[in-house]
């Protein structure tokens, strides 16, 4: 149980600053772009709020924040497990009867399941915020008019898919990771190996699961 | 709190000033063609599936969340004109050079980190050799080049995976789907796109062969090397994502303006 906390700590306080930075940018950017859409099919910027919130939530906020988890989880994740299992401590746990799995994977898996759960809460919550204060600085419109229009779009339970996605990509990067750790060979090359190959596969899977869960959710709206 | 802050600093000042360096070679004493040639075999090799899997994802995704939004308008006519506008222009080069990074950038910062770990860099030094001429140069360019057509390819691939989820999932067929994408996506839509796969490269380039050639101290130096490569070229390109934005935007106005 402990171990889940530390394990926590190290993937949600630890990658907030960057994800958050990251978010904010790309809000930035959704605003622009869709009022550049905008001002080519309807000639106004009436709509803005809602396609970049929805845009946001249902696509942005979730997955950046988990490409950039990958690369700092992940990466780290695969490094660890591999370097264990290269100095054969992975071996060393099994002489003492204690179950590597459950040791090192389980904690992991648990903590990055609920750190990309809250992670995407925070991230979307944070990047919606960003949307608005630029929307109030560049195409001024007053905070109230934001939300107002964005609600006719946005409901509460994209926040809860959002989330969901969140979670599940949370539990992407660990499995992935440490597969690859565990099958780790010897040397500072395999590491270097298993450490590229995790975050390639699992960007990818997150990009695939991404489509699986957006077709997946389409037909609940 | 001030000190993870100035590290970041130093590390983007480092690594403009490792740029500098590498320009400046490149002016000077440049490498042959074959060694660039070489280079971007290898990447383009390596990285073609990835680029293209994940392009084809992209471009699916992005028409399965425009076909809810347009539905609801009655719009449906436009989806393939809007999905393909924001894949190409904005979601498409982002996503598309996360993975990248993940791919070309991490490969490359571990195989220079590891030369550098154990002296190989060192070693051609000592021949009498200029290790950034011989080594770095060849890369950063081949990366460059690469990456850039890399980009390109996931985007036109985006454009296929977006018309085979629009005739499966909202029922129109691709000649539909064609037929609207030159009403919506102008010439400079691509242009921007293409300009913001430019930059990514350049970004890509820039900090993994940076990382890599600065990393101490041991295998731990090599992951370390490869997890910041990683972390500081996806800040990058959200970053510069904005900044080629907001530029586009301005030069549209001033061409607006102009005409």
């Amino acid at each position: 149980m402990k171990d889940i906390f530390v394990q926590l700590e190290f993937v949600t306080w630890q990658s907030l600053p960057v994800i958050l930075f990251c978010v904010c940018f790309a809000a930035v950017v959704t605003i622009i772009e869709s009022s550049f859409h905008m001002k080519l099919v309807v000639q106004n910027d009436a709509l803005v709020p809602g396609f970049a919130a929805l845009l946001i939530l249902r696509e942005l906020g979730a997955v950046v924040s988990a490409l950039l988890l990958t690369s700092r989880v992940g990466a780290g994740l695969a490094a660890e497990v591999g370097s264990m299992k290269i100095t054969e401590q992975i071996e060393a746990l099994k002489m003492l009867g204690i179950d590597p799995v459950r040791f090192l994977v389980v904690p992991r898996f648990v903590a990055c399941v609920i750190g990309g759960f809250l992670l995407s809460l925070i991230a979307n919550l944070v990047c919606l915020y960003c949307a608005m204060l630029v929307s109030e600085a560049k195409l001024s419109y007053s905070s109230g008019a934001f939300i107002t229009s964005m609600r006719a779009f946005v409901t509460f339970q994209d926040l809860v898919f959002a989330c969901l996605k969140g979670a599940c990509f949370g539990a992407v990067i660990p499995l992935v990771s440490c597969y690859f750790g565990f099958r780790c060979k010897s040397g500072a090359e395999g590491v270097g190996l298993a450490t590229t190959n995790s975050v390639v596969v699992s960007s990818v899977l997150i990009i695939v699961l991404d489509f699986v869960l957006t077709f997946l959710f389409s037909h609940f709206y | 709190m001030l000190k993870p802050l100035l590290n970041v600093i130093d590390d983007i000042g480092e690594c403009l000033i490792f740029l500098r360096l590498i320009l400046r070679t490149a002016y000077r004493s440049p490498c042959t063609w074959e060694s660039i040639c070489e280079q971007t075999w290898k990447v383009s090799v390596q990285s073609t599936p990835t680029t293209a899997l994940a392009g084809f994802f992209v471009g699916a995704i992005m028409t399965v969340q425009f076909t809810m939004q347009t539905k609801a308008f009655g719009a449906l006519g436009y989806l393939g004109g809007l999905s393909t506008s924001a894949t190409v222009r904005e979601v498409g080069p982002l996503l598309i050079a996360f993975l990248l990074s993940g791919k070309v950038g991490a490969y490359t910062s571990a195989e220079l980190g590891t030369m550098r770990v154990t002296e190989q860099i060192d070693a051609i030094r000592c021949l009498g050799a200029n290790p950034i001429q011989e080594i770095i140069l060849p890369r950063f360019l081949g990366i460059v080049i690469s990456s850039f057509f890399l980009l390109a390819a996931g985007l036109i691939m985006s454009i296929f995976g977006g018309m085979l989820m629009g005739s499966v999932f909202s029922g129109i067929n691709p000649e539909e789907y064609v037929r609207h994408i030159p009403t919506i996506v102008t010439q400079f839509s691509i242009g921007n796109g293409l300009f913001k796969c430019l930059v990514f490269a350049l970004i890509l380039a820039s900090v993994c062969t940076y990382k890599g050639y600065s990393a101490t101290g041991g295998a731990k130096g090599v992951g370390r090397a490869v997890v910041g490569t990683a972390v500081m070229t996806m800040v990058g390109i959200v970053v510069f994502d904005w900044f080629t934005s907001l530029l586009s935007e301005t030069a549209l106005n001033l061409f607006r303006e102009g005409v």
